[in-house]
């Protein structure tokens, strides 16, 4: 490491890396559009300029991104003439730019907006017509290209040359016609093309699911980690007016995914906005079943396994640390063994970071002395004992391909069990909804915020485990 | 008829130079077969070096320097390369098609000691697409020298490889300039690399590479043989040699001449062995130094020394030396947009201001020229430069663009004033001189 001068304060820089880097490293915002931490540097936006001044000699402005650090150096980000540079630079950027920001869904987190306006570059003084582009430019299921809106830094392209090595996209044309495309206009493939929208500085590349759903600056972000597999890469949960999932976007982390996330856990936020999710419980009355609050539901589950022979639980590979906590004692007042479904690991498997397997915390769940068993074996047990509790979001859908006998089943789910047996089944939230813990492949510890309220009909799994385990040892001890 | 000594198109005479046969009638490749005998690698360097050999592919730098800048093989095993800029595309520019037309052997020579000087394994010729005549002749010398033992492995018998390897460009400016040329040898778009690292420190697939233009190269051999002493006597002080002088425009005899450095401009555009003057009855109206990106000048200038720095203390660059002419039958601000045409069309399109700036740049010379200009436009086109260059983007190009924009405003803000005010071009006839719209006789403006 080596000492320079930015903004007055002394920081330490890494050598290797550029000067926008130190910049970043000590807090110091510089504005970029080509330049991105994950990516060799390109040096071609020109908007990250910043004043340099070395060995005393009287200051120069030149691009952060393509300066390399030496000793004593002294930078101010702050310069007149840097800010002059990048106002410069942003005027030639929107000489073409269709300035349709009311119908952008970037509009809001858009770098070109937050620059113009902490540089007071207002107006333009181009009078010549606007360049005339491909504004719907489909690329596969997931992107959408505004050919106009483009500014040509190239980070989508550098992010396939450099990040998941399988090039699609290229810079295509000269000059003023230069654009972005596919190699022979095919449409884009693979399981990361989400992240093209995340890299693109403007609202050139946007997510298909995503155009003109939300505007940005209504969604409220929450960060949460990801429950489609083991990785657990940290993601923002962006949640419209209190109600559905609208968007979920990787959050940098440095120890497990980086910057990224792949597009299945990325599009999996309709698994959360289920309009038909449990509300409540349901509590059987003879043949069907019947509505009810969390409680009562609880109290008749209390009494069905009261009444019982042999029990068994098995829960869902999505339990948090804190739920499985809860699990324990009950799996003790009902004499069950700590089980849980562990799927096999599916295709999804990739060298980047889909790890393929879909429990997200079977660390947490084996560090908490659960064992994971095939769907099919949890399915011969279910069907093999008097009752049964399956706890767990996601529980049934894992296990909804067997048939579980007529056993009588408990089930905490975000959703009805509709197998024969049922007794009761009490709703609990959607991972989005819970405070807790994962734990990830590795051992990192993800962390789980509530990203949206819960209704006011369902408890926190916590709870009700606790209310059940609670409710099963005053029943025991009326026995 | 010139009373200097010529050299580089000494042995353009005839319907056969291009080959071996004539070249070595002609004493071709004893320079070499002497240097690889009697000379050590460095003694070949130090006489480029103490020649003053500047290069002639626009910037001036060097040469012998410019070699010295590839790292000590000693201490850096990496292969290394030389890249010959055969993509001469500068607007005006026609010298090195010479060279590859009549004397491709002479280029080979040159090729094959500056290779044998930086201990280069090969050299690739990257070649104008444009010039397949060129390209052909090039192309055929090398299999002829090849089979005469002058390319290949242990090279006239002393144990020296060489390998020379041609390639043609698809036809992007950009591809000349030196890390575009090596992008696109690579098989990629020629958008120029970011600098630092230089060539010297990786280059050509990462290795240690120098990129010589054609007529720098094509000098080396005429040094070697001669020495650097004899190398001095001609040219000026700081910049030795002769050079070729393409001269095109509203010329009697355009073509290519050769002249020591530091011949008045006024000389080579007017001497009867040069271009022979502006077509009788015309007067001179602006002229370019070295191609497009150097600017137009007004014909006030043209009594200048041709060598770097006569020049660039006249305010512009010696660039390629092509000589462009324009005449009082030309519109300036016509010839102005033309080149921003060029600009517009060629930017690679990575920078933003070059991108931006040069579509910018044509779109108002264009106007002004439509009669659609507007006042303000002239301070435009200065802002805009500016906002260009010098020094803002990854290469040159936008430097080019913005130089001959300045260049225009400087020497012609008065035509560009005119055209604003009038409403269009009395020459060309736009806007309001355009014929349907205005009838009237040309004295009722004056």
């Amino acid at each position: 490491m080596i000492k320079i001068t930015v903004n007055g304060r002394e920081v330490e820089a890494d050598p290797t890396k550029p000067l926008i880097a130190a910049c970043d490293d000590s807090g110091i915002d510089v504005p970029r559009y080509c330049y991105h931490p994950a990516m060799e540097p390109k040096g071609s936006c020109r908007i990250c300029q910043v004043e340099v001044s070395e060995g005393g000699r009287p200051g120069r402005v030149m691009a952060a991104c393509r300066t390399q650090v030496s000793e004593g150096m002294v930078v101010n980000t702050e310069a007149d003439g840097a800010h002059d540079a990048r106002r410069e630079c942003l005027e030639f950027l929107l000489k073409n730019h269709p300035l349709d920001c009311p119908i952008c869904d970037k509009a809001g987190e858009c770098t070109l907006q937050d620059y113009s306006f902490q540089e007071q570059q207002a107006a333009g003084r181009t009078g010549e017509p606007r360049a005339n582009l491909e504004k719907r430019v489909d690329l596969g299921d997931v992107i959408m290209l505004d050919q106009e809106r483009c500014i040509l830094c190239t980070r989508c392209v550098r992010f396939q040359e450099e990040v998941t090595k399988k090039p699609e996209l290229t810079n295509a044309g000269l000059a003023s016609n230069s654009y972005i495309t596919t190699f022979a206009g095919r449409p884009l493939t693979g399981n990361y093309q989400g992240n093209l929208a995340d890299v693109c500085p403007v609202g050139a590349l946007t997510l298909k699911p995503f155009r003109f759903k939300a505007r940005v600056w209504n969604l409220e972000k929450s960060s949460s980690t990801c429950a489609e597999c083991s990785r657990g890469c940290s993601i923002s949960v962006e949640v419209l007016r209190r109600g559905d999932v609208k968007r979920i976007r990787p959050v940098f982390n440095p120890d497990v995914n980086q910057w990224w996330m792949c597009d299945t856990g990325r599009f999996s936020f309709p698994e959360v906005n289920d309009p038909e999710r449990l509300l409540g419980g349901l509590v059987a009355n003879g043949a069907d079943l019947m509505g009810s609050t969390t409680g009562e539901a609880i109290k008749h589950a209390a009494s069905v396994l009261s009444t019982s022979g042999s029990k068994v639980l098995i829960a869902s590979p999505f339990l948090t640390v804190e739920e499985a906590e809860r699990v324990q004692p009950l799996a003790a007042a009902i004499g069950a063994e700590l089980l849980f479904v562990s799927p096999d690991a599916n295709d999804l498997k990739d060298d980047l970071l889909h790890t393929g397997d879909p429990c997200p915390n079977r660390k947490g769940l084996e560090n908490a002395g659960f064992r994971g068993i095939s769907p099919k074996d949890a399915a011969d047990r279910v069907t093999g004992a008097d009752a049964a509790v399956l706890v767990g979001e996601r529980i049934l859908k894992l296990l909804g391909g067997f048939d579980l006998g007529a056993t009588k089943l408990v089930t905490f789910d975000t959703t009805a069990c509709l197998a024969s047996g049922v007794e009761a089944c009490i709703a609990t939230p959607f991972y989005v909804e819970k405070a807790g813990t994962w734990i990830n492949v590795d051992g990192h510890e993800g962390e789980l915020t509530i990203a949206r309220p819960l209704p006011s009909s369902v408890s926190p799994l916590e709870t009700s485990l606790e209310e059940l385990t609670k409710t099963l040892s005053r029943t025991g001890a009326s026995v | 008829m010139s009373n200097f000594e010529t050299y580089l198109t000494s042995r353009m005479t005839g319907d056969d130079s291009h080959t071996l046969a004539a070249y070595k009638k002609n004493g071709g490749y004893a320079t070499l077969e002497r240097a690889l005998k009697e000379m050590q690698p460095a003694d070949v360097t130090e006489a480029v070096k103490a020649s003053g050999l500047r290069g002639r592919g626009g910037a001036g730098f060097p040469t012998g320097l410019k070699w010295t800048f590839m790292p000590d093989p000693a201490k850096d095993p990496r292969k290394r390369y030389l890249a010959i800029n055969a993509d001469e595309s500068e607007p005006g520019t026609c010298k090195d098609r010479v060279i590859m037309d009549e004397d491709p052997h002479g280029l080979l020579e040159g090729i094959l000691l500056a290779c044998y000087a930086m201990k280069c394994e090969a050299s690739y010729i990257y070649v104008r697409g444009e010039y397949r005549h060129q390209y052909d002749r090039t192309a055929a010398a090398i299999v002829e020298a090849r089979e005469a033992g002058l390319i290949g492995k242990n090279i006239l018998g002393s144990g020296f490889d060489c390998e020379i390897h041609m390639h043609k460009g698809a036809g992007a400016y950009i591809c000349g300039e030196e890390t575009g040329m090596m992008e696109s040898l690579e098989g990629k778009r020629g958008h120029p690399r970011p600098k630092p690292p230089f060539p010297a420190g990786f280059g050509l697939w990462g290795q240690p590479t120098t990129v010589n233009n054609v007529e720098t190269i094509f000098n080396v051999p005429f040094i070697v043989d001669k020495g650097a002493e004899w190398y001095r006597t001609m040219g000026s002080e700081s910049s030795p040699g002769n050079f070729l002088v393409g001269i095109s425009g509203n010329v009697n005899k355009p073509g290519v001449y050769e002249a020591p450095l530091g011949t008045n401009a006024k000389e080579l555009l007017e001497a009867d062995h040069f271009a022979g003057g502006v077509p009788e009855g015309r007067k001179l109206k602006a002229w370019f130094t070295g191609g497009s990106s150097t600017g137009m000048m007004s014909a006030d200038t043209i009594d200048v020394a041709m060598d770097h720095d006569s020049v660039k203390a006249a305010g512009t660059m010696l660039g390629t030396a092509a000589m462009i002419i324009l005449d009082d039958s030309q519109c300036v601000v016509r010839a102005m947009q033309i080149i921003a045409r060029f600009y517009d069309h060629e930017s690679c399109g990575q920078c933003s201001q070059c991108r931006e700036g040069c579509q910018w740049l044509h779109q108002i010379f264009k106007r002004i020229e439509d009669g659609q200009g507007r006042d303000g436009d002239i301070d435009l086109l200065t802002s805009i430069g500016n906002g260009m260059a010098p020094g803002k983007t990854i290469c040159a190009l936008a430097d080019a663009a913005a130089i001959p924009a300045h260049m225009m405003v400087k020497h012609f803000r008065a035509e560009l004033e005119e055209h604003i005010r009038d409403g269009g071009c009395k020459i060309n006839k736009t806007g309001k001189y355009a014929p349907q719209s205005a009838p009237e006789p040309a004295e009722a403006q004056a």
